[in-house]
């Protein structure tokens, strides 16, 4: 198409794309009821898992917390030769379920970026959409690191 | 097929399918979605995504009905559930990762719908899936659907000037895409999804 484009000419298109095309839905009145019930029955699935899973947590960390005042008086000092970190990496962890959940969706975000990446170069190394990808893997990174970072602080507290 | 926007209901549909008549519920549903897919397939290309979107609206729609106060018609107030919920999809982070990988990937449904129309409406709607979906919004309800600035402002929660410069940027790739010779064209949307201007 060798000829401009311009702006009228260009609506008028678009208007007899919208009056050209027919949509037919995949379902019914009662096809919809039936999708829009099993997908409210799996909606309440997943909401009682996450609250068993919640709770679960709850009484875990409850757990752990007497279970280290309990214990408390029978930990000994750290030392100082090379077998302390030893010590420390064998001990029970507390993983903070809230920072959990917030870095691993971070970091599938940021693989799934990756993989765009991967094809988006394959296809136009130096285009717009790779500049617009390493943008957004910066971004998550960035948003990666201060979580990092205030899971530590938090940790340290 | 008739616009949404033009499709009217009337008293006493209205009020039979208030008080649950599965009938008149039926019948609202066999006028009203082929254009609402028609839409929301506009504004969003992913064809499962679109059916979704068309059972939240509908569902939206009857578990609203008593909203509907009549003052313009019935399909204008189900475009606007629909626009509404495209934007909410829009603003999804699963939504946001879903499309930067679909982005490569051709909508087997959506070539399909190709079958039986001229190239060069072929070729504009191709160019219309390469933009990005806020930016195809914006194209879509000010060219088509004849939405002011001030309205699409009011649905993006953005300013005038937002949906003004998004116009804009949409027409110049509109009529790049168009001039650029098919071979060069690939499958890749043009622009950030969500960027401000």
């Amino acid at each position: 198409m060798d000829t401009e484009v311009n702006d009228t000419e260009l609506i008028a298109k678009l208007r007899r794309l919208d009056a050209g095309v027919t949509s037919t839905p995949q379902f019914d009145y009662q096809g919809m009821l039936d999708r829009h019930a099993s997908r409210k029955a799996r909606a309440q699935r997943r909401q009682s898992y996450a609250r068993g899973t919640a709770a679960a947590l709850v009484v875990a960390l409850i757990g752990a917390s007497f279970w280290r005042l309990d214990h408390q008086g029978e930990i000994s000092p750290p030392r100082d030769d090379g077998a302390s970190a030893a010590l420390v990496a064998a001990e029970p962890r507390i993983v903070r379920a809230d920072t959990y959940l917030a870095v691993a969706e971070l970091e599938d975000h940021i693989a799934s970026i990756d993989d765009a990446l991967n094809v988006a170069r394959v296809y136009a190394p130096r285009g717009v959409e790779v500049a617009r990808l390493e943008r957004t893997r910066a971004e998550l990174l960035d948003s990666y690191a201060q979580v990092r970072y205030a899971e530590m602080v938090s940790a340290n507290f | 097929m008739q616009r949404l926007a033009e499709i009217e209901v009337s008293a006493d549909e209205l009020a039979a399918a208030r008080a649950g008549d599965v009938k008149v519920r039926g019948a609202l549903f066999a006028r009203l979605a082929p254009a609402t897919l028609g839409i929301i397939r506009r504004l969003v290309r992913h064809a499962a995504m679109a059916d979704d979107l068309l059972q939240d609206t509908l569902i939206a729609m009857y578990e609203h009905l008593d909203d509907f106060r009549g003052e313009a018609p019935f399909g204008v107030w189900v475009r606007s559930i629909a626009v509404s919920r495209c934007l909410m999809a829009f603003r999804s982070p699963w939504n946001r990762a879903r499309v930067a990988l679909d982005s490569w990937t051709e909508d087997p449904r959506a070539a399909t719908e190709s079958d039986g129309r001229t190239s060069d409406l072929i070729d504009i709607d191709r160019a219309l899936a390469r933009l990005s979906p806020v930016t195809r919004t914006v194209v879509w309800l000010y060219d088509v659907e004849g939405w002011s600035h001030e309205e699409i402002a009011l649905a993006f929660e953005r300013t005038v000037s937002f949906s003004k410069s998004q116009l804009a940027r949409g027409h110049a790739r509109l009529r790049t895409e168009l001039q650029a010779p098919r071979s060069m064209a690939l499958n890749i949307p043009l622009g950030s999804e969500f960027d401000g201007h």
